[in-house]
This record gives C-alpha cells, sequence and structure tokens, in this order.
C-alpha cells in the first residue's frame, strides 16, 4: 500500500465518504497564459487525467484544459437516467457511412474525468495477441509496443483505481487487488447459464472499490454506475487523478474548449494551445502539448489546426488524421424469468467471459468477442422494447414486465478500416469551428461477430432457464483516428505516444489504440498514458525544446 | 398521488400498492427534486406551434396509450428538451438536426393525414391515426415524406419514451424502485426483494406470449 500511496495519493486526498476536497480545488495553482508552461493537456479524461497526474507529481508545470465542467458529485450528479444527461458531449456532430453510430451518451464524456465518469466500470486487460493481430491473424494491425512493455502500467493502475475481480485466467493471467463483488440476480442467472453450457465466466474486473480504499467508502450497490458514482466508489480520474495532480500543482482549467493547436513554422514545434472560455479566445504557452479529447474530438482539433505547414491539419502529412476509427459491436441480449432478477440492483458490471475472445481457426471470423453482464434502467430498457417494433399498449405491457429480465451484451471487436473515420463538417459549432462528421461501416468480420455473439448470449440465457429472449443491436466505445504505429506512413504517433510530424506534440487517449480487443479500453488508455508520461519523466524532457523561462 | 390508468390486460397492477416517491425521504436532496419536479405543473409549450403541439400529442398518446388522465405530460417534456436544445447533439447525415427534424416529421403527419383523410393528424379517427403509424413503423429504412422512416421512428420512440420512462408514476408500473442513493441495496439475487419493493402478482404474465401490437 505504501508503493500505491506513494504513486498516486488521490484516495487519501478526498474527505472521508462521498463528495470532494473542495479546498484542493480552491487552492489550485493558476498559470498566467504568458507563461510557457511545460505541457498543457487537452481533456480531463482516462488519458488526459492520467499523465497530469503523473507530469504534476514529477515536478512539471502542466494544465490541463477541459471542454466541460468541474463536477462535484453530491450536487451535481443524480441517481436518475434522465437528469444525467448533461454527463455527455452534446455538441453538434453528423455521422453518416452504411453503419452510422449514434454518439452523444454511452461513448462520450465531458467535464473532468471524463466518460469514465458515467463508464460501467469493467476494466479489463487487454490480450498479449491483441498487440500483434496482423502477424498473429492477418487481420487490424500490430502494434509498434508489446503487451509486456505494458504490463507493469496495467499493474499500477489496477492499483490506483482499484480493481476488484477473480483471478483472470485469460490473456496473461493475473489477479486483481480487490476481492470480487457479491453479484445481483443478473449475474447470478450469467453465472448459472455459463455454468451449464460449460462455458468459463467469472465476476469483475470493475474499477469499484470492495472496501474501503484510502478515503473512499465500499460500494453501497445502488446500480447507478452509469449516471456517475456519488459514493465515491467507482473509479473515475476526477477521484483517482485528479486529486493527487492538484496536490502536486497541476492547474486544470474547466470550461475550456481547446479550438486550435498553435505551431511556430519556424521551429515546426507546437506552441501551445488556443482554446474558448467563457466567450473569450485565449491562448496557454506551452512547451510540450499532449492532446487527449478521444476519438472523435482529438482529430477534430488537429484536422481544424490549419497552417502553411498542415494545410490538411496538424500531424496530417499522410492523410491518417482521423482514420481507422474503430467502436466495438455491442448487441444485447436479454431473457425472461418467470423468477423476479430485479437488473436495477447492483451495479451493472459484475461477471464476465473473455473465453472467445481469440480467433478460433474453427470459426468462419477472425479475432472474437466478450460478454459482460449489462443492466439497463427503466429508458434503456424501453429502448429494446421499441427495438423490437413494440409501440402503444404493447410497449407498455412488456415494461411492465421489467423485474423478470436478465440482461447481457457483448463486445465484438471491429476491425479498423481506413475509411471509418473523422473528417470535418460544413456544420459548425457556437465557436465557429467545423464539427466532425463520423463515418462508419462494417465489414463481414464485423458482422459475423455479432451475430456469432448474439448466439452465445441467447444459449447463456436459454441454458439459466430463460423463456424468451430478445437483442437489440449497438456500439460501444471509439478507439482509433490517430493511431501509434511504426512510421509516419500509418499512423499518427509513435510508441511513446508522440507524434511523427511535431516533435513536442503528443496523443494520449484512445485515439492512439490501432486494434481495440473485446476488452473495454479505459484501462488500456490510462496505462498507455501512464507508460508515455514515464518516458517523459525519464529524459525525453531533454528532448523538448529550451525554454527562455527554462528553470 | 394516483396511478396512471392502465388495464390488467395491458399489464397494469401488476405491483399493488407500490410507490417510487414513497421512498422519496431516503433519497439525496439533489435528486430527490429532479423527480420530484416531474410530478409538478409541466413546463408551457415553448417550441412547437400551436398545430406541431397538436399533432405531436396525438403522436405521443399513441406511441405510450395514453387516453386519460391522470397522464404523464410527455408533450410538454420534450418541447421542453427542445426548445432548451437539450438533444444528444448528433444527427444522421440525411436528417436534419432533432429539433428541425420534429417539425418535419409532424408536418409530414399532418399531410400524410390530410391525403388519408382530408384533416390534420390529430382530428383523424383513432383508428387511422394508429394504422398511420403502424405504416410508417413498417417501412423501415424506405423514405418517408422524404426521410428515412427507420430514423423518424426512432427519433420519435426515444424521445416518447425518454419522457415517459423518466416519470416516477411509470416507474410504479413497471415495478422499478427508482433513485436508491444513499441508502443501496442489501438483498442482491434472483428472487430478492428490498422490504419496500413490491413482488409481481402475476408473474407468469410474459408479453412475448401475446400477440397483437
Amino acid at each position: 500500500m505504501s508503493t500505491l500511496r506513494s504513486r498516486n495519493e488521490s484516495a487519501w486526498l478526498l474527505p472521508a465518504g462521498p463528495g470532494s476536497n473542495l479546498l484542493l480545488r480552491e487552492d489550485m495553482r493558476r498559470f498566467r497564459h504568458e507563461e510557457e508552461v511545460d505541457i498543457v493537456i487537452v481533456g480531463c479524461g482516462a488519458g488526459g487525467a492520467t499523465l497530469l497526474q503523473r507530469l504534476s507529481r514529477a515536478g512539471w508545470r502542466a494544465v490541463a484544459l477541459e471542454a466541460g465542467p468541474f463536477w462535484e458529485p453530491e450536487q451535481d450528479w443524480v441517481s436518475d437516467e434522465a437528469g444525467s444527461h448533461h454527463l455527455y458531449w452534446t455538441e453538434p456532430r453528423v455521422i453518416t457511412g452504411k453503419d452510422p453510430v449514434p454518439l452523444g451518451s454511452n461513448n462520450s464524456g465531458r467535464g473532468v474525468g471524463g466518460s469514465m465518469v458515467h463508464f460501467a466500470g469493467y476494466t479489463p486487460r487487454f490480450h498479449p495477441s491483441d498487440f500483434r493481430t496482423w502477424s498473429e491473424d492477418g487481420v487490424g494491425a500490430d502494434w509498434p509496443l508489446e503487451y509486456a512493455e505494458l504490463r507493469e502500467f496495467y499493474e499500477d493502475i489496477e492499483g490506483e483505481l482499484p480493481v476488484a475481480g477473480e483471478h483472470w485466467p485469460w490473456g496473461d493471467p493475473h489477479s486483481y487487488p480487490h476481492r470480487p463483488h457479491p453479484v445481483s440476480g443478473n449475474g447470478e442467472l450469467f453465472l448459472r447459464g455459463a455454468n451449464a453450457c460449460g462455458i468459463t465466466a467469472r465476476v469483475g474486473p470493475v474499477a469499484i472499490a470492495n472496501g474501503r480504499f484510502g478515503n473512499r467508502p465500499h460500494c453501497i450497490y445502488r446500480g447507478f454506475c452509469l449516471q456517475g458514482c456519488k459514493v465515491n466508489a467507482k473509479a473515475s480520474p476526477l477521484i483517482t487523478h485528479v486529486p493527487d495532480a492538484l496536490a502536486h500543482g497541476a492547474e486544470i482549467r474547466a470550461d475550456s474548449m481547446a479550438t486550435r493547436v498553435g505551431f511556430d513554422e519556424h521551429t515546426g514545434l507546437a506552441t501551445g494551445v488556443e482554446y474558448v472560455h467563457g466567450g473569450l479566445r485565449r491562448f496557454q504557452r506551452a512547451r510540450m502539448v499532449a492532446v487527449a479529447g478521444y476519438s472523435i474530438e482529438t482529430p477534430r482539433l488537429l484536422l481544424n489546426s490549419t497552417s502553411p505547414r498542415f494545410p490538411d491539419g496538424m500531424c496530417n502529412d499522410f492523410d491518417q488524421v482521423g482514420r481507422y476509427l474503430m467502436v466495438q459491436g455491442a448487441p444485447q441480449t436479454a431473457g425472461r424469468f418467470q423468477a423476479e432478477v430485479r437488473m436495477w440492483k447492483a451495479p451493472p458490471p459484475e461477471v464476465s467471459t473473455e473465453e472467445f475472445y481469440e480467433t478460433d481457426p474453427g470459426k468462419p471470423y477472425k479475432r472474437g468477442f466478450s460478454i459482460q453482464t449489462v443492466s439497463p434502467l427503466p429508458i434503456t430498457w424501453a429502448e429494446h422494447v421499441a427495438a423490437q417494433g413494440h409501440w402503444g399498449p404493447a410497449l407498455r405491457r412488456h415494461m411492465s414486465d421489467y423485474p423478470h429480465w436478465a440482461c447481457l451484451g457483448a463486445l465484438c471487436e471491429f476491425l479498423p478500416l481506413e475509411g471509418n473515420r473523422v473528417t470535418l463538417a460544413e456544420e459548425t459549432d457556437r465557436n465557429g469551428i467545423p464539427v466532425a462528421c463520423f463515418t462508419y461501416s462494417q465489414c463481414d468480420n464485423d458482422r459475423r461477430l455479432m451475430s456469432a455473439a448474439q448466439k452465445v448470449m441467447e444459449q447463456i440465457l436459454t441454458a439459466a432457464g430463460a423463456e424468451e429472449v430478445i437483442t437489440i443491436n449497438r456500439y460501444a466505445h471509439l478507439v482509433g483516428g490517430a493511431r501509434m504505429a511504426a512510421g509516419e506512413r500509418d499512423g499518427v504517433v509513435d510508441r511513446n505516444l508522440r507524434s511523427f510530424a511535431v516533435p513536442n506534440l503528443l496523443v494520449t487517449d484512445g485515439s492512439v489504440l490501432p486494434t481495440q480487443g473485446s476488452a473495454n479500453p479505459a484501462l488500456t488508455i490510462m496505462a498507455l498514458a501512464a507508460r508515455a508520461a514515464r518516458v517523459l519523466i525519464r529524459g525525453a524532457r531533454k528532448g523538448a525544446p529550451a525554454s527562455e523561462k527554462e528553470d | 398521488m394516483s396511478a396512471l390508468p392502465l388495464g390488467e390486460d395491458d399489464g397494469g397492477g401488476r405491483y399493488p400498492g407500490f410507490s417510487t416517491l414513497a421512498q422519496a425521504r431516503h433519497w439525496d436532496r439533489v435528486t430527490a427534486s429532479v423527480v420530484q419536479s416531474r410530478m409538478t405543473l409541466p413546463p408551457d409549450i415553448r417550441f412547437f406551434t400551436p398545430a406541431e403541439e397538436a399533432a405531436a400529442r396525438t403522436l405521443f398518446d399513441l406511441l405510450l396509450d395514453q387516453h386519460d388522465e391522470p397522464r404523464v405530460p410527455v408533450v410538454n417534456m420534450v418541447d421542453a428538451r427542445l426548445a432548451e436544445e437539450q438533444t444528444d447533439g448528433w444527427h444522421y447525415g440525411n436528417m436534419p438536426r432533432d429539433g428541425e427534424a420534429w417539425r418535419a416529421t409532424l408536418a409530414a403527419l399532418d399531410s400524410e393525414a390530410g391525403s388519408r383523410g382530408g384533416c390534420s393528424f390529430a382530428l383523424l379517427d383513432p383508428e387511422h391515426q394508429a394504422a398511420l403509424l403502424q405504416d410508417v413503423c413498417d417501412l423501415q429504412q424506405e423514405l418517408w415524406h422524404g426521410l428515412p422512416a427507420d430514423r423518424v421512428w426512432s427519433l420519435w420512440t426515444r424521445y416518447a419514451c425518454t419522457a415517459f420512462y423518466s416519470h416516477p408514476l411509470a416507474w410504479d408500473e413497471i415495478g422499478f424502485a427508482g433513485p436508491a442513493y444513499p441508502r443501496g441495496y442489501k438483498n442482491l439475487g434472483v428472487d430478492r426483494l428490498e422490504p419496500f419493493e413490491v413482488r409481481d402478482i402475476r408473474p407468469g404474465a410474459d408479453p412475448t406470449r401475446r400477440t397483437g401490437p
């Protein structure tokens, strides 16, 4: 524990019980705009906040710009679905392609903490095979990084969140720092059904404290993880990394929307970030810039940062910015039981299986899927029911049956495709900046995975005793769009997340992922940011341009 | 506080005496005020024109089978969202932004009713109103008045369900316990209820075993 606390003291900086350390915010260090800070980070979610905490602890003068608010969970969040709309990124965007992907809810976030504020809480690691799908399976891409190089960062972050779960037999087998949580009706039925089918399923891995962690309390199983955890039991950077960052002199400027990365034609280096706060256009000078706005906003910011050197957008010499964006196919299958499941009780993330994660030579598709419990609340559940074509009396009748249903969700590894990308639309936002157009079309492998995953979920639920099953096809997560690669023709950043084109510009969010596995991406994004921070702290800082105000 | 009218055959009365709002004293203050505000006088119509309001009211009553009082004021709730631009932000490349899409599709309902029955959608007889909606639902990916029918259907049902199933009286009829902070739950597992939860008295009423709309 002492090692953990000396690495990240966040859990001890919070008040005992729910709430925030408001004193830390009041006393937050504030840099002047004309002062050249060591780094300005765009976005304060999984990638941005982790980098901010690591660098400020190492003494860097770091500023994070966050488009959304600095949350105070006790006042700003509610145990209510419709009342949580403000947790999502709802700025205008256009979606196109053969299979357009709706945004603005489960795959977006805003405010300090990012989308982890409302993520379910699953934090699986990627498998070693995820890092070389091209060599092993002839699909996707190889990472310029191996699993083994990320392992210690996975372990560190799992300790800091902390992650609870059973011993994990898949990928690189490992254990978790906290014991598995008790399961609700939904998890119980998953375990029962999987057992009957001979499928291994395990409790976890979830970033929810099981037992007191620092000053953070135990989970109370209220089931509103997706509306932001008021308890402080579920991890998000707001409570896992931001407190320690502030205590080490970081500044977070909330309600600050980045509009452009500054660039010096003479030196070929980034000079800072232009942003809008309170209607005013500002510029924060910095020696380095890290963009961590996630897979839609990161490419959008780079594409909007044009200059004579980069007429098509910053770091876009080879038309790589915005490309190879991925979502996971996330069909959800629900089963009807005579017994009452009441799946809304307890956190939606409980039990998962990664038995179908890797390529099975006997199957007509490459790569695979994972299956996890999900527990839709009434509004989301109504979407499941309405998707069956029910409306009017049939809708009300089906909805009255809510306590009898259990629900599983799959994450299918959709492949990175060149044409799935962000471009700029003609439409502009209220700051006059072109909005993102996100184009998505599935390939045959993607579709095969979706139907294979549905069959396994139907099999599990039926084996558990379900009388009927219904499925809704949907998507989850976003990664890619500014991927890491071995060379500049295949991606935007290198293995240390430094851009090929601008030596003092990094991308430190999910958009750097070359493949996505069937794992929820949050843990991997944090681990990659922690690794990039380590590289910077251990000397790459010397490679940064000398500042006139070098201290 | 009375229950929403819903016949036994339509799933009414399965959780006798259950009231989510009766638990409000166990909720945190912020959540309680958000949920309880839905029981108060709904906001006035600001976004819809009178003609749009009439079409929208009819549409929501049909989609949610609300034909008697008390009812969830869905038309006011959707109107408030659109007036405040509380949308999800994104829109399909072949659909306008949500506000505009609402105006266009409500006008299309009136125009369709005009060609079918020579009146506005709201004044069409109920049987033809329902038939018209089912036709839009069945068109799937085909165009309906220049817009993809499946996207139109999804726009309507998404807004309708988000409003209706955010209402505590709608929670009562589906047995949902509502907010659970700071109390949490202590009885997890199949068929395990909290002391305040009410068991379904017709557990065999599996709606998937029935036919019809």
